[in-house]
């Protein structure tokens, strides 16, 4: 098919559950993305090397691959592709461990259709705002830190390391708003999109984790500052 | 069950070490009782003979073995159950976040579709296959619960009250037929051979039970185009029917366990990952009630899998006393 010929944002849909893989199929060809579907881990490798998404809704349990094992063969080869883990397992360590592996969001099935779209909505937006920052500044240097903002790789000073999609999007949004103060509130409706699951908590925990990067003393922080009762400043 | 046949390495070396204790003790027990008799004999003579009679009696040395015995006996028992329950706990957190992912799977379709409905403007066409799809994860909810009921009541052992005469191989076909038209199998794809040509006594809807399993599993398991292949046989008592599918098969090790409660299968290449580990389970306590027996037969992996069921041939002479047999079971 042609898929260049079209803009339409096009979806990879990883399912194994027919019915259900159907309705959504259904849903989200109504909503105007462009659907495929895979119904089990292989297939879903499969269709990912051979076509461009935009971006992918992963169920967890699947035949062959779980959910866990593409989304880290996803992230290897496209750092930036926004991946919606949808599944029926609640646990909290699924969750930390989908979220670090590099989902980007998390929904637990049974799920509702508006919210659903509504993330993947935000998700496509948070890609294009991102895709379109990066495009005028990839690579962003400070202190002697060098951030590449395109495959998330980072070097400081000698040492090099690889930043998931969220942190590479809070610091990017940081670094974009420099010097200003930027709130959790903002954080979490720019960056997360409003996602009422994730709390402020989630991303202290993020920060501590930017700081663990880029700080020579990230007890004592020097570009990315907290601002008592506000929120979160980058410096230089 | 399956009481014997976990691993349990660790657990065995140390249950062994403390049996070698206690063994230990039992010889020192024997070995001092019988050097202080030497001693008595061959002292207690010489000094008073009298002192013979209150040589250590036989009833505290014996008393000791009986102890240390049933020291041993009893560690028996707590190494056993404890290994039990060790297997059994970890079968049931996998069996809950089954059963979850297999609640969750259908509401999910469902509540999807109803929201769908509810939101957007659905064609008529489309609206029916939804109705369709609901009905069948609604079917998928309700047989799940129903499984899960009747291991409880198997748990309580209660019996089947709907015991009825059926032609064996008339009924039994039609009931494989029903359960493929459930799980949407093209009738064509099962072959029926044989003739068994009596009578059996069963409860048709826990047999009904027993094939929709069977079924389902055929599906779930195979990769080629599914064939399934009943034939039924005759024996002085017993009828047999095989059914046997061209599915992935069931790897060697694999094939003692399939019965046990909770049990699922993990491997790489299965092409189905949905399950609770409790079908087969019920399977085979359907026709142990039937007093009938069923074993599984594989050649091994992509071989496909063959279950023989034997059920007893229903006599009319035998009647009576089964209905007697019905009558007190209530």
């Amino acid at each position: 098919m042609s898929e260049e010929k079209d803009n339409q944002t096009k979806i990879l849909l990883v399912e194994d559950e027919e019915n259900l893989a159907h309705g959504l199929e259904y849903n989200l060809s109504e909503e105007g993305y462009k659907v495929r579907v895979a119904k089990d881990g292989r297939e879903a490798l499969k269709f990912f090397d051979e076509n461009g998404f935009d971006l992918i809704v992963l169920d967890i349990m699947l035949p062959y691959y779980n959910g866990f094992e593409i989304a880290k063969h996803i992230r290897e080869k496209h750092p930036q592709m926004p991946i919606l883990m949808l599944t029926a397992r609640t646990q909290i360590e699924d969750r930390v461990k989908g979220l670090e592996l590099g989902a980007d969001d998390y929904l637990t099935k049974p799920f509702h259709l508006k919210e659903l779209l509504l993330r993947i909505k935000g998700m496509l937006k948070r890609k294009n705002w991102y895709q379109k920052v990066v495009i005028e500044h990839p690579i962003y240097k400070f202190g002697n830190n060098v951030v590449n903002f395109e495959n998330f790789k980072c070097t400081k000073g000698k040492k090099k390391f690889q930043l998931t999609s969220y942190e590479a999007m809070i610091m990017k949004y940081l670094i974009e708003n420099r010097n200003k103060v930027v709130t959790r509130k903002e954080l979490l409706e720019n960056v997360w999109n409003m996602n009422p699951e994730i709390e402020t908590r989630t991303i202290d925990n993020f920060i501590v984790r930017l700081r663990k990067h880029f700080e020579d003393d990230s007890s004592n922080p020097k570009y990315i500052v907290s601002v008592r009762s506000a929120g979160y400043m980058f410096t230089e | 069950m399956n009481r014997r046949r976990h691993s349990f390495a660790y657990n065995l070396v140390i249950f062994v070490l403390a049996q070698l204790v206690w063994l230990a003790v039992l010889l020192l027990w024997i070995y001092w009782y019988v050097s202080n008799n030497i001693i008595f004999e061959q002292v207690g003579e010489k000094v008073a003979p009298q002192i013979v009679y209150d040589a250590p009696s036989v009833f505290p040395f014996v008393g000791g073995i009986v102890l240390l015995t049933g020291l041993s006996i009893s560690l028996v028992l707590i190494f056993r159950h404890l290994n039990i329950q060790i297997k059994l706990n970890a079968l049931y957190d996998n069996f809950i976040a089954n059963v979850t992912h297999e609640l969750k799977s259908p509401l999910s379709s469902i509540q999807l579709y109803l929201e769908t409905l509810n939101s957007r403007d659905v064609t008529e066409e489309k609206k029916k296959e939804f109705y369709g799809l609901m009905m069948r994860d609604a079917e998928r909810l309700k047989n799940l619960v129903n499984s899960i009921l009747e291991i409880a009541s198997m748990d309580k052992k209660k019996n089947y009250k709907d015991f009825e005469v059926y032609k064996a191989d008339e009924t039994i076909k039609k009931i494989i037929l029903e359960s493929a038209e459930q799980f949407l199998v093209n009738k064509d794809s099962i072959k029926f051979s044989g003739d068994a040509g009596c009578d059996i006594l069963l409860d048709r809807n826990s047999i009904k039970t027993v094939f929709d399993n069977l079924v389902d599993n055929s599906t779930k398991y195979s990769i080629s185009p599914l064939e399934i292949k009943v034939s039924f046989k005759r024996n002085t008592k017993k009828m047999e029917i095989e059914f046997a599918d061209n599915g992935i098969g069931i790897p060697h090790d694999e094939i003692k366990k399939i019965f046990q409660k909770f049990h699922r299968i993990y491997e790489k290449d299965i092409p189905n990952v949905k399950g609770t580990g409790l079908g087969l389970f019920v399977v085979k306590e359907i026709v142990k009630n039937h007093k009938g027996k069923i074993t599984a037969f594989s050649e091994g992996k992509r071989k496909g899998t063959k279950f023989k069921i034997e059920l007893p041939i229903y006599l009319e002479k035998k009647k009576s006393t089964k209905e007697n047999k019905k009558d007190i079971e209530k």
